[in-house]
Parts: structure tokens; sequence; C-alpha cells
């Protein structure tokens, strides 16, 4: 997966490369927006992350004639401002994403893993399996070596979510929005309360033990080998 | 939008239009007047004349001898300057004629009557007469007039007089107006002196005196109105950037902590070569500054961007009971962790801003069930009275708020409780407010026996598409 990020400020350029290409992708970065445009136009992507500030050719240049060469790369945009009127702008230009600083870079890696999914055929799936554990979409049922286990409509849907996206960091503000649909920055121990318990449930007797708290950054569902 | 006129033109206009109007109308009286005393004194004349020379006409001496007449006529107009008489018979000829204007063609105009006709103007050319024609009947037997009698007097002084009256009526007219006039531009000037006062004193007034205020008691009663209005919206402007300081300066403050905290921690960890897990400890260290720092900016643009008008409430119908049973979903289980039950009383639906309500709501809830102590409830009461106007109430147990934090809670930055700060940002309920606010709606706080009441009043909508 080859992606191309666009932003003018070192440092936020540099972590993001590191940190993308440390998650797996092939990441070339650009400082500017007139050489962002040219890897555009020439090189193909699978993902474009744009900042929109740019001091030459801002990101919406770029994403306008992106669109105008016929190039359909998913596109995310990185902006300082949220502002109703720039998100809608973005989006009638064809972006996929929009994404406001100051963001977490777990919640960015969750975001472009969705966009870069998005393009893939999902597969109707009615078990979920990881380790003994296994899901059952259609009897909304869940068991672990063969044993069964009750969990409520949220539990459910909460390890849907970690068991969808196996792997990757999610950090709680998208746990919020995706299981329970807040999208306001609240009390984050809520989540904190809601994966403990799912624990409890799903972990506790069981090895190996499947959700893992990453600091600072959120929750994955995986094994692991070192635990 | 056209700019109003001055007002001191409009005052001025209004004084002199009406200076024109009553000194044209004095003016045009006294004009009248003076001609009417003309006319009547001619008239009286004309008419003493004609008396006199009707007695003589038919008297016995004179009326075979028209020699004799003739010196008995000339001797009545001897006592009327430049008075003119032409006596006709009823054939036509003429039987006396005085010296001065012909007075045949006022006699050919004229249907002569015995009571008399009116008196009649008429030039020569040059000069100017009034006169009338009488027809005198030997003892008043009225089917036979003898003769006719045509009397003028010249009226060319009385006309001098008058034009020169006229001029200098008109000239004291025209003065009066002007000094009218500019005696009303001077009195509005004065009048709107006390204005000028005030804009002097308004101008004074910089970012750095809103304290000062305008006395109502020195100017004129009419402006007391202007001066009080003013200095209320003064003091309104007093206390926005009264706020407006406090909230930057408690931004400072709010943002100073954090970064000092993480600077000298990063610090001292540098200061010598650690292990992995103590720089990791650092690391995620500053990541919960980061994160607790990233909220409170969120807020604080929230917050920002609501007092500038610049989020709309996105109006739409929304389902209270649905928003409160999805947050009960979200909090279940840290509710329950914390044994407290959470329940919901009666329905409503309001009109406004799904994303807005539900964030005001989580909020209050949240606030709400961190506040109850284990075993106590968080109720949600919901109550749309008569259609008009929806009340929502969350309660929860415990222990009071004191009075004196009350009136500050819904103050961004405000904490009840400094020492405990428990990872908010102390904005959350400034939040809750605006949003209300946002939708016309107040909220108010009431803690008292053990209990601690927030009670929200959203309006009835103006318009249902809004």
């Amino acid at each position: 997966m080859k992606l191309l990020i666009v932003e003018d400020e070192c440092k936020i350029g540099d972590y993001l490369k590191q940190g993308l290409t440390e998650a797996g992708f092939i990441v070339d970065l650009a400082r500017n927006g007139l050489d962002g445009q040219h890897l555009a136009m020439t090189e193909s992507y699978d993902l474009l992350i744009l900042d929109i500030m740019l001091p030459d050719v801002d990101g919406w240049r770029v994403l306008k004639s992106v669109r105008e060469a016929g190039g359909n790369v998913p596109v995310m945009f990185l902006t300082a401002r949220d502002n109703v009127d720039d998100r809608v702008k973005g989006l009638e230009l064809g972006a996929d994403d929009y994404l406001v600083k100051p963001f977490a870079f777990a919640e960015l890696l969750a975001r472009v893993r969705t966009l870069l999914r998005r393009g893939a055929t999902p597969v109707a799936e009615t078990t979920l399996k990881i380790a003994d554990l296994e899901l059952d979409l259609i009897r909304r049922c869940v068991t672990r070596t063969g044993q069964r286990i009750k969990l409520t409509a949220k539990e459910f849907a909460l390890l849907e979510l970690l068991l969808r996206r196996r792997g990757e960091v999610l950090p709680r503000s998208l746990i919020a929005s995706q299981v329970w649909d807040m999208n306001f920055d609240s009390n984050t121990n809520v989540i904190d309360v809601a994966i403990r318990r799912l624990r409890a449930k799903i972990d506790e007797d069981f090895a190996p033990k499947l959700i893992h708290t990453l600091r600072g950054m959120g929750y994955m569902l995986d094994i692991r080998e070192e635990d | 939008m056209r700019r109003p006129t001055s007002l001191t033109l409009r005052l001025t206009l209004l004084f002199g239009i009406a200076a024109v109007l009553v000194f044209s109308g004095f003016g045009w009286l006294i004009e009248n007047s003076i001609q009417r005393h003309f006319a009547e004194e001619d008239a009286s004349e004309l008419e003493t004349i004609s008396e006199a020379v009707s007695d003589v006409l038919f008297d016995t001496p004179f009326k075979s001898n028209r020699t004799a007449l003739a010196r008995r006529l000339d001797d009545i107009l001897v006592g009327h300057h430049e008075a003119s008489l032409q006596i006709t018979a009823s054939d036509g000829q003429i039987i006396y004629a005085s010296s001065g204007p012909d007075l045949s063609v006022l006699v050919r105009t004229t249907t002569s009557a015995p009571g008399g006709g009116l008196a009649q103007n008429w030039s020569d050319g040059t000069d100017h007469f009034r006169g009338f024609v009488r027809s005198a009947t030997e003892n008043n037997q009225s089917d036979d007039p003898a003769y006719s009698i045509a009397v003028a007097v010249p009226i060319d002084n009385h006309l001098r007089f008058l034009n020169s009256f006229r001029y200098t009526l008109w000239l004291m007219v025209a003065s009066g107006i002007i000094i009218v006039s500019l005696a009303g531009w001077a009195a509005v000037r004065q009048g709107h002196a006390p204005l000028r006062d005030i804009i002097t004193q308004i101008h004074r007034i910089s970012v750095n005196q809103l304290n000062t205020r305008l006395s109502p008691d020195t100017v004129p009663h009419e402006l007391t109105d202007l001066a009080v209005s003013f200095n209320e919206m003064l003091g309104r402007m007093e206390e926005a950037f009264r706020r407006l300081s406090n909230f930057s300066a408690d931004i400072a403050h709010d943002l100073r902590t954090p970064v000092t905290s993480m600077m000298t921690q990063t610090q001292v960890t540098l200061s010598q070569t650690r292990t992995v897990d103590e720089y990791q400890e650092i690391l995620y260290s500053n990541i919960e500054e980061f994160e607790q720092m990233t909220r409170m900016i969120n807020d604080m643009l929230f917050l920002a961007k609501a007092d500038h008008g610049r989020s709309k409430p996105n109006i739409a119908s929304v389902d209270l009971v649905r928003e409160i049973r999805g947050l009960f979903e979200y909090y279940e289980a840290w509710a329950e962790e914390r044994n407290v039950t959470l329940l919901v009383e009666g329905t409503a639906t309001v009109s406004g801003d799904q994303l807005m309500l539900r964030r005001a709501l989580g909020n209050l809830l949240s606030n709400a069930i961190s506040h109850t102590p284990s075993g106590e409830t968080v109720r949600v009461e919901l109550d749309t009275s008569g259609n008009e106007e929806t009340r929502i109430v969350v309660e929860n147990a415990g222990a009071e708020i004191l009075p004196e934090h009350l009136p500050k809670l819904f103050d961004r930055f405000y904490r009840v409780d400094r020492s405990r700060p428990e990872g908010g940002t102390g904005l959350g309920l400034a939040i809750v407010k605006t949003i209300v606010i946002a939708h016309g709606g107040t909220i108010t706080v009431v803690s008292s026996r053990g209990l601690t009441r927030f009670r929200i009043i959203l309006p009835k909508p103006v318009t249902q598409s809004g």
C-alpha cells in the first residue's frame, strides 16, 4: 500500500511518514503543494493525505487537479480549521475524509485503514474468529473454547468492532463514535469501563489474552506472542 | 437606505416655512385692508359729490339757467380736489363737463342705476381714476331718468402710496422670514449642544475605561433615556469584556499548568540516562497531558464558535427520550460500576440540533453520574407543558453544592473543587449553557436537601421549518 502525504509543517510531516511507514505502508512525503501535485499526478497511490493550508498550491487545488485528471484515489484532508463550510467544500470536491488538527495518530491510522479497506470487496462474513473466540453474527452469540458467553447488545457491538479491525489500535473516541454514536469528546472513562467489562467476560478466565490496552492510544484486539 | 436629512436643516426649514406662511399672511392682510380703506374713502367722496350734484340739478333757480348751474357745479367741485364731473341729459346731450379726463368712456361702459353702480377703476393712459355713474330723477320718479351723473377722482396718489407701502411691507416680511429662520437655526444649534457634549464624553471612552458612565442627571431630560440606555450598553460591554479577559487569562493558566509539568518531567528525565521503561513512562504521561490539552482546545473552539454565532443549530425534530436512552446505554457500564441507577420519566420532542443537544445532555449526565454516591439515582424528567415549552430536569442525589458556587457553576473553567480536576476541562457546563442559549432556552441549577437539580427550559420553536 503506497501513500502520499502533502504537509508543509516539517515535524508533522516527518512523524506522519515515520508512523505510517512503521505501520507497514510505503510513504512519500511532499513538503509543498506543487511537489505534491506533481507526485499525485505522475505516481500511483492508494491514498492521498493532504494538508489544506499549503503555502503555494493548497490541498483543494491538488485534489481538484487529481479528480479532473480522472483519478479516483481516496483522499483524506488534514486541517487546523474546523469549519462546516470547509468540510462541505472538501466533500464536494470529492474528499473521502476530513481530520481536524490536533488529532491522535491512532485516530489517523484507524481512518487510513478504513479508507483503504473501502476499495476492497467486503466479504459477507457470518462468523468472526480469533484464536478460540468465535462471534456468530447471525445468531448474535459468542463462544470461547466452545463455551457460550452472554454479552449485552453494546458489548457485542464493541467486540465485533474490535474483531473486525483486529491488530489495529482503536482510539477511545473512535470506539465511542462507532459503537454508541457519541461524537463528542466526553468522559473517556466510559470506554475504559466498557472494555473492562468485556474483558472480564471474554478474557479473564482464558488464555491467550486478546484485548490489549495501548496506553495513551486506545485498545487493540490481537493475539500477541509476548502475552 | 438613504441617510436622513440633518436635524438642524430639518428644524430650520420648518421654522422658515412657518415664518413664510405667517408673515406672508400678515402682509397680504395688511395690503388688502389698506386697499379696501382707500376704495371706501374714494367711494364716499364720489357719493358726496354725486349727492350734492343731484340736489342742485333739480333746484328751480338752475333748472333753466345752465350758466348758473355750471357755476354752482364748479363751486361744488372746488371742495373736492381734482374731482371730475360730467352730466348727460337723457337725450345724450352733455350738459356739463368739468376739466379733467373725458368721462364719456365711463358713461358708455357703465349701466347707470339710480341706487348707483359699483365704482370702477380705469386709466386714460397716463393717469388712473376711480369713478361711477348715477342716474338722477326728478322727485324720484324712477321711470324717467332725467340725467346721468358721472363722477371720478384720480387715484394716482393712492396707487403710488400703495406701491411704496407694498415694497416696504414685503421687504419687512422677507427680513422677518430670514431673521426667524436664522434664529431657529441658532436655537437648534444651541439646543443640540448637550448632544454634542454627550458625544464628546462618549469619544473619550476607550477599552480601558469601560467603567466610565454618562451622568443622566446633567443632561436635558429628553436625553436622559439616551444616557441611561447608553450606560446600560456600556455595562453589558464591560461585563462581556471582563469575561473575555478572564477567559483568556484562564486559558493561559489552564494551558500553562500542563505545559509546565510536561516540560519539567521531560527535562528531569533527560538529565540522565534512564531505562527504556522510564522513557516510555514519560512519553505516556506526556500523551495523557496532550489529550487533556486537545480536549480543552476543542471545547474552547466550540465555545468560541458558538459565541460568535458561527455554529448555527442545525434544526430538526429531536426525540429527547431516544437521546436520553442512547446516552444511558453509553454511560450504563460506568454507572453500574459506580452503583448508580439511571432513570428517565416522561417524554418530549423538541426541535433543535441533535448533536448539540446530545452533547449538552451527555455533559449533564456525565456530571451528574460522577457526583452521585454509590446506591443513589440519577433521574431525568422530561415534560412538555401544554405544547408550550419543554422542561428537562437532570437530578442527582449527593453532596449539595454550596450556594456561593451556584451562580458561577456555568462559568468557563469554574471548578467547585479545584483540588480534584477529574480530567475534565472545566468547560463542560459552560458548553451545556452555551448550547441551551443557542436554542433560545434557559438553564438553572438548585441544590438542596441532598439533591442537585439542573433544569433546562427550551421554548416552543417559532416556526416548524426553522
